[in-house]
């Protein structure tokens, strides 16, 4: 098991290598590069161009040279300010800070700083973190509740009219675009009905901006109104994110239980006489769960990236929304950095998930 | 009789005819067996007509297509012609006039025009870029499969490089930096980077047919290695490919609808349905739901359309379902 894992976890090396060359590389072959914003613009010199490169430790030629460089200095080898692999203080930059290295670049965590806002996108992202899993760990923790349950229902009662039913709202759900059915679900119940606000996290004008200072400051002030300000905002887009999900996964729900309740493990205990209850829920029913953990393992990235979507129809100020606004504004190290981490996030996600697997399941073993 | 027909499948010249056109011009008489006056095809059809929905499925897609194809010629869409509002906002559905059946948006433009013009791009996405990425992923995945060794242990290393990016991101960022509103480039970007999930399948069903009886006795008897992929192995991939294929077509469709939501994919003087709902958020805002609602539904039937087809498809192309 142990060996294993470390086999694993070896092989993920290159595949994280694979990751940081991609998601600089997509940034490096858009034509123009950062600096195109400037040709424009007559009152920006050559020399203020250069310094302004410098701060995202960007050259302006390029040669294969100068892109091993840019990718040096990304990666945290490379050191612009001292134009070597050595750090100011002497040491080789890659180590790190404590032992004379630099303090550039992915290894030392520094994912550089975002062109519109001038700000470290490692601190843009982290802030925007709590919102993003606000919304889909919420959405996550119901989908899966419900489709655990509808799933198991559907499977017991196979080829009832219930079955049938959840199996074509699956497939409408499943094929609804989620944008559109976002935009219908503001329309009736935010502007027709008026129940609901149709966008933001948190009542724009009563509250300052989630995840502020200031925010925290007036929910230490009042935690009820504050919780249900954000509750109300949060009803749309979880019931948005659930209604898609729970298609896909009420449907995987009720093939693992259709299969276990075809065991013949399952037949011996009905056999025997046991109730039918008893039989379904004690045996069938925790090891059809044991193919539904490993696909919620797989699901988990979703946390992070999967709301793109409904964070963009609902202003959701989340890491999808910030995606979103880093490709309007060509902001290629928040892409970069987003891009990094979330793909990071997967590949971590699915080696967890294996092994879970590996740990809950005896039966599975790996040689 | 399922027995008999499984064991004659890979051989059957029916489930082999696209293979073999391929492979020999649409020959392959050489393997006439008419035991049952079915052929595969026809089992096919019955158990795909026994599917209703999907067979509705069928209909809508093709009436889609049709739209595709002649919209554009009869309704012809002239960007600059905008023939203003009676209310600002945008004109409600009327039942007065054919084109504002389904309303206007903010310019007085028919809502139901877009619908018509722009299944033409929305279409050609989906079913360019399931052309597009079927060929790569079935090349791919037969490459890696067939071979197996170090062949498949780069080419699936690379694979899993391409889904641990979620795909999302990189279609946003693609079509934002090299797309240009392009509607050719937009399926270029959106078939080179939809084929990895089909890939691993194909590489799997490559995996263990590889050692099937049927191929080991081709292999045994001197087959080549050409000849066993496209005769034997590839016909009986067929299924499960169909299936994954409609899921990227309905998957295209929705994606370039949301990638020209935002403003990304095709530029603003084209349409397609996703383009048609690119500005209405603000308006829906104020009441205007037509203008978002009727592109959005003709988006939705199109996509369950197909995913109603692709699930009568796998039903239809499973020689093992006999009995549903």
């Amino acid at each position: 098991m142990s060996k294993y894992i470390v086999r694993r976890v070896i092989g993920l090396i290159p595949l994280l290598f694979g990751i940081i060359l991609v998601s600089f590389f997509l940034m490096k072959l858009a034509p123009g590069g950062p600096q195109a914003q400037f040709n424009q613009n007559p009152r920006v010199t050559e020399a203020q161009i250069d310094v302004w490169l410098k701060r995202w430790c960007l050259e302006r030629e390029s040669s294969p040279l100068s892109v091993i460089r840019e990718f040096g200095g990304w990666l945290g080898v490379y050191n612009c300010t001292t134009e070597s692999a050595f750090s100011e203080s002497g040491g080789l930059n890659f180590l790190p800070a404590a032992l004379g290295g630099g303090d550039n670049g992915i290894i030392h965590g520094d994912l550089g700083l975002s062109i519109k806002a001038g700000r470290p996108v490692t601190d843009m992202i982290t802030e925007r973190i709590p919102a993003t899993l606000l919304l889909t760990i919420t959405a996550l923790v119901i989908w899966v509740f419900l489709a655990v349950v509808l799933g198991v229902i559907a499977a017991v009662k196979r080829y009832s009219v219930f079955d049938q039913t959840l199996t074509f709202f699956s497939y409408v759900f499943y094929s609804l675009p989620t944008f559109w059915l976002g935009l219908m679900f503001i329309f009736v119940f935010a502007v027709l009905l008026r129940w609901l606000p149709p966008q933001g996290i948190v009542t724009p004008r009563e509250w300052p901006p989630f995840n502020s200072e200031n925010y925290w400051a007036a929910f230490g002030a009042a935690p009820v109104d504050a919780i249900l300000d954000i509750g109300k905002h949060m009803i749309l887009p979880v019931l948005v994110l659930v209604l898609v999900s729970i298609a896909a996964d009420s449907r995987f729900v009720r093939a693992s239980m259709l299969e276990t309740l075809n065991q013949d493990y399952v037949r011996t205990a009905r056999a025997k006489g046991l109730p039918k209850r008893k039989v379904y829920m004690k045996h069938a029913f925790r090891n059809a769960m044991l193919p539904v953990v490993t696909n919620v393992g797989l699901e988990l990235p979703f946390l992070f990236s999967g709301a793109i979507v409904t964070e963009t129809i609902f202003s959701w100020q989340g890491m999808g929304l910030l995606f979103i606004t880093g490709v309007n504004d060509r902001d290629y190290f928040i892409l970069m950095g987003l891009i990094l981490i979330t793909s990071t996030l997967v590949v971590v996600f699915n080696l967890v998930a294996d092994v879970v697997y590996a740990v809950v399941d005896p039966r599975i073993r790996y040689d | 009789m399922s027995e008999y027909n499984r064991a004659l499948e890979p051989t059957a010249p029916p489930a082999s005819r696209i293979a073999a056109v391929e492979e020999e011009g649409g020959g392959g008489g050489d393997y006439e067996v008419s035991l049952e006056s079915l052929n595969q095809w026809q089992l096919a059809w019955r158990r795909f007509k026994r599917h209703r929905l999907a067979l509705i499925g069928a209909v809508v897609l093709l009436v889609m297509v049709s739209m595709a194809i002649l919209g554009p010629i009869v309704w012809p869409y002239d960007p600059t012609h905008i023939p203003g509002v009676s209310q600002p906002g945008g004109d409600p559905p009327t039942l007065e006039s054919f084109d504002r059946i389904f309303g206007t948006d903010f310019g007085g433009r028919s809502v139901l025009q877009f619908i018509v013009v722009g299944a033409r791009i929305s279409v050609a996405v989906g079913f360019f870029t399931a052309l597009i990425a079927t060929t790569i992923g079935v090349t791919i995945g037969a490459i890696a499969g067939y071979f197996g060794g170090r062949v498949d242990n780069v080419l699936m290393r690379f694979v899993d490089l391409m889904l641990a990016i979620p795909f999302l991101f990189v279609i946003l960022v693609a079509a934002r930096f090299f797309g240009g509103g392009d509607p050719v480039t937009l399926i270029l970007i959106f078939g080179l980077l939809s084929w990895p999930g089909l890939s691993r399948l194909v590489r799997a069903l490559f995996l263990s047919l590889r050692e099937a009886d049927f191929v080991q006795a081709a292999r045994a008897v001197g087959v080549s290695d050409l000849r066993i992929t496209f005769r034997h192995i590839l016909p009986n991939t067929l299924g499960p490919v169909v299936v994954s294929s409609t899921l990227i077509l309905a998957n295209a469709i929705v994606l370039e609808a949301f990638v020209s939501f935002l403003n990304f994919g095709i530029r603003a003087t084209d349409v397609s349905w996703g383009n048609a709902l690119s500005n209405s958020k603000g308006f829906l805002l104020q009441g205007n739901w037509w203008w978002p609602f009727f592109p959005g539904m003709v988006l939705a039937m199109t996509v369950i359309a197909v995913n109603f087809m692709g699930d009568g498809l796998r039903d239809a192309l499973d020689p093992r379902s006999r009995e549903s």
